[in-house]
């Protein structure tokens, strides 16, 4: 930062703590709104269960009692499918924002999504697959190779990278239609896997994805600098030390684990990953540190939440949280493809 | 060189491609409508069809022939018209390949507004195609109202499209759980499109909409040439460009919104059709009645495969038509900066 001698040292040092003050608390906010979305859905549903005995379900569980079994069975997995999915899908949002410079960017809306889904379909379909455990690496590979598609075609333009991936996702639905169509098991697996809901996916697949999340998240953590020097420009960057194919080559695989993950755990969901790092750049500015925390915090909130605006707006029966987020994701999509950075495109 | 012999003969030749491309497409789709009526589970030889479709055979023919399958090969030539030319008039009238109803997401709003009329309201036959208009309509103006920014630049015209696209089917979704409609086949119509189920009324609608809304196009058509030319030499010809290009539009809006409202958003019918007509004829022109054809053709041909040509899998159409349009639409966008910078 320049100083010029009208600002003492003070003045700067004061300015640095305030926005230091603003992160903090913008974090602070985001971890509160994410317990009050985790407790809104273990306490929402279409069952009635007060507070005090969602409680009483996690601290002291009794054996037979239907309400606790409700909380544990159900309710438990799908706050924790949902805060998984969402952490995962906001960090690979960020990430692929940072990398591509590009503001119109999301693992859903740039078709990732959808090529990790065709991919569990073949494998249930082709190979007999059944357990979340073996197919869950094919989403990582659907996931790649929409994102080799995508990026060889719509390199360089934000919107018109933005539009392939539309184009990739109208591509591959139908397919993932067909083979649901010609395949009963396919189906049936699909159908508790719908898309985009959180629903019925047993902790197993879970516990499987969890340490892929886990190491997308701490390569996105890693690539944090990197990403600050990228946005200056790759010759910038370059200019600094930074081997910039490496970097991308990292981002990539940071995006395929954590959108293949998210996919695997919660259907292909689009425009979670556009709007949670929109939302982040808002509130800490454009240091990738702190919009890559947020994100993974904010993530979460629009995941859930948008999980539990399903169960409310339909009186006794669900919305798939995906159809929400798209809803609530849509106008910054619209937001940011009127905005001025892509203005000159 | 161009001595007014020279013009004509020029002329007559394009007339004579024209008769040609016309007439190798309608033969096309007797070849494909025959096709249609004779293949199926009843499978029967194409003489009978053919004189069961003029009342003559027994009681299973007729039923066959009449009641299934005709139905259904008239519902994917009316509507395959119907989304060809209305995709040849939005991509001539804003002078953009990509400009098509279902990428523009007006297809959504079509079915938003056709579903919200059926299920909301309880109504059925054209107030259903007039819900679907009202919906297609207020997604257009949205679209134009959020696009505009000195300028409408067309990728980012068809991106503010794609977020409605998002933004109405996420409605859609909506009112088909919240109607409680656990109906696959009623849900496929209106997110995927198929022309299998429809029936004699929602098929008269579709057909005197069709000659009404293509009546209309007949009385613009002498504005087409002028506004492919550009705003200042259509000014210069004497038409009133911003008139000519909203009422084209409307009439686009409503041929979309009549065909969505029978047999649902069949994906990139309107992008492709076009596309093909103009590569037909190639004199430039918008093709107005060539899109018409292969419109039909195309849906026709698309139906017959989603029918039998999948592995004993009868598919909606709207999935052959979506794999045959998506990536075309690639294709056109990898090709779409060399071309704009040649």
């Amino acid at each position: 930062m320049l100083t010029s001698p009208q600002v003492t040292s003070s003045d700067a040092a004061r300015l640095v703590a305030s926005r230091a003050r603003r992160r903090v608390a913008a974090c602070v906010v985001a971890l509160g709104a994410l317990t009050l979305v985790v407790v809104a859905s273990l306490v929402l549903g279409v069952r009635e269960v007060s507070p005090a005995v969602v409680w009483e379900a996690l601290t002291a569980p009794v054996a037979g009692d239907v309400d606790h079994q409700v909380i544990l069975g159900q309710r438990v997995p799908r706050a924790l499918v949902g805060v998984c999915a969402g952490l995962a899908l906001g960090v690979a949002g960020a990430v692929i924002q940072g990398v591509t410079r590009n503001p119109i960017a999301d693992p859903g809306l740039l078709g990732l999504n959808s090529g990790a889904s065709l991919a569990i379909v073949c494998a249930v379909w082709l190979l007999g697959l059944t357990a979340p455990a073996q197919f869950v690496w094919f989403a990582f590979l659907g996931a790649a190779a929409a994102a080799a598609l995508v990026f060889s075609i719509g390199a360089g333009q934000p919107v018109k990278l933005a539009l392939v991936g539309a184009t990739v996702t109208a591509l591959i639905t139908p397919m993932i239609t067909l083979v649901l169509l010609r395949d009963q098991q396919a189906f049936n697996l699909y159908r508790f896997w719908a898309v985009g809901s959180l629903t019925g996916r047993g902790l197993e697949t879970l516990a499987v994805v969890l340490p892929i999340i886990a190491a997308g998240a701490v390569l996105a953590a890693g690539l944090a600098h990197r990403l600050n020097m990228l946005a200056l420009g790759d010759d910038v960057a370059r200019g600094l030390g930074q081997r910039v194919g490496m970097t991308r080559a990292l981002a990539g695989l940071t995006i395929v684990l954590l959108a293949g993950s998210a996919t695997a755990l919660a259907g292909p969901i689009a425009l979670v990953g556009l709007a949670v790092p929109h939302a982040a750049r808002r509130l800490v500015g454009t240091d990738y540190r702190w919009v890559l925390a947020l994100s993974a915090l904010l993530g979460p909130v629009m995941l859930l939440g948008a999980d539990v605006i399903g169960r409310l707006v339909l009186p006794g029966s669900e919305l798939e949280a995906g159809v929400v987020a798209a809803a609530i994701g849509a106008p910054v999509l619209v937001a940011v493809a009127r905005g001025r950075k892509v203005a000159g495109v | 060189m161009s001595s007014p012999a020279t013009v004509a003969s020029l002329r007559t030749l394009r007339h004579r491609r024209l008769a040609l491309v016309l007439g190798s497409l309608a033969a096309l789709v007797v070849v494909l409508a025959a096709l249609g009526l004779t293949l199926g589970a009843a499978s029967l030889t194409p003489g009978r069809a053919l004189l069961a479709v003029v009342g003559v055979g027994d009681a299973g023919d007729l039923f066959v022939v009449h009641r299934l399958r005709l139905p259904r090969v008239a519902a994917a030539l009316l509507a395959g018209a119907a989304f060809g030319l209305a995709g040849a008039l939005f991509q001539s009238t804003l002078r953009n390949p990509l400009a098509s109803p279902d990428i523009l997401g007006i297809a959504s709003g079509a079915s938003l507004g056709a579903v919200t009329v059926l299920l909301g309201l309880g109504l059925t036959g054209a107030a259903v195609s007039a819900g679907a208009f009202v919906g297609a309509a207020t997604i257009a103006v949205l679209i134009w109202f959020f696009a505009w920014r000195q300028g409408l630049h067309s990728i980012r015209f068809v991106l503010v499209g794609v977020g409605f696209a998002y933004l109405a089917s996420s409605l859609l979704a909506w009112m088909l759980a919240s109607a409680d409609q656990r109906d696959a086949a009623t849900a496929l119509v209106w997110t995927v499109g198929s022309v299998a189920d429809v029936r004699g009324p929602a098929l008269t609608v579709l057909g005197v909409g069709l000659v009404v809304l293509a009546a209309a196009v007949a009385a613009l058509a002498r504005w087409q040439g002028p506004l492919a030319l550009g705003d200042d030499h259509a000014r210069g010809l004497g038409v009133a460009t911003d008139a000519a290009r909203v009422t084209t539009l409307l009439v686009a809006v409503a041929l979309v919104a009549l065909a969505t409202a029978t047999v649902g958003p069949l994906a990139f019918v309107a992008l492709v059709a076009p596309a093909i007509a103009r590569r037909l004829v190639d004199d430039g022109g918008p093709a107005l009645s060539v899109s018409v054809a292969t419109g039909a053709t195309l849906v026709l041909a698309a139906d017959i495969v989603a029918q039998h040509g999948l592995l004993g899998v009868s598919a909606p159409t709207g999935i052959v038509t979506g794999l045959v349009g998506a990536p075309y639409l690639l294709w056109l966008l990898a090709t779409h900066e060399r071309r704009s910078r040649a």
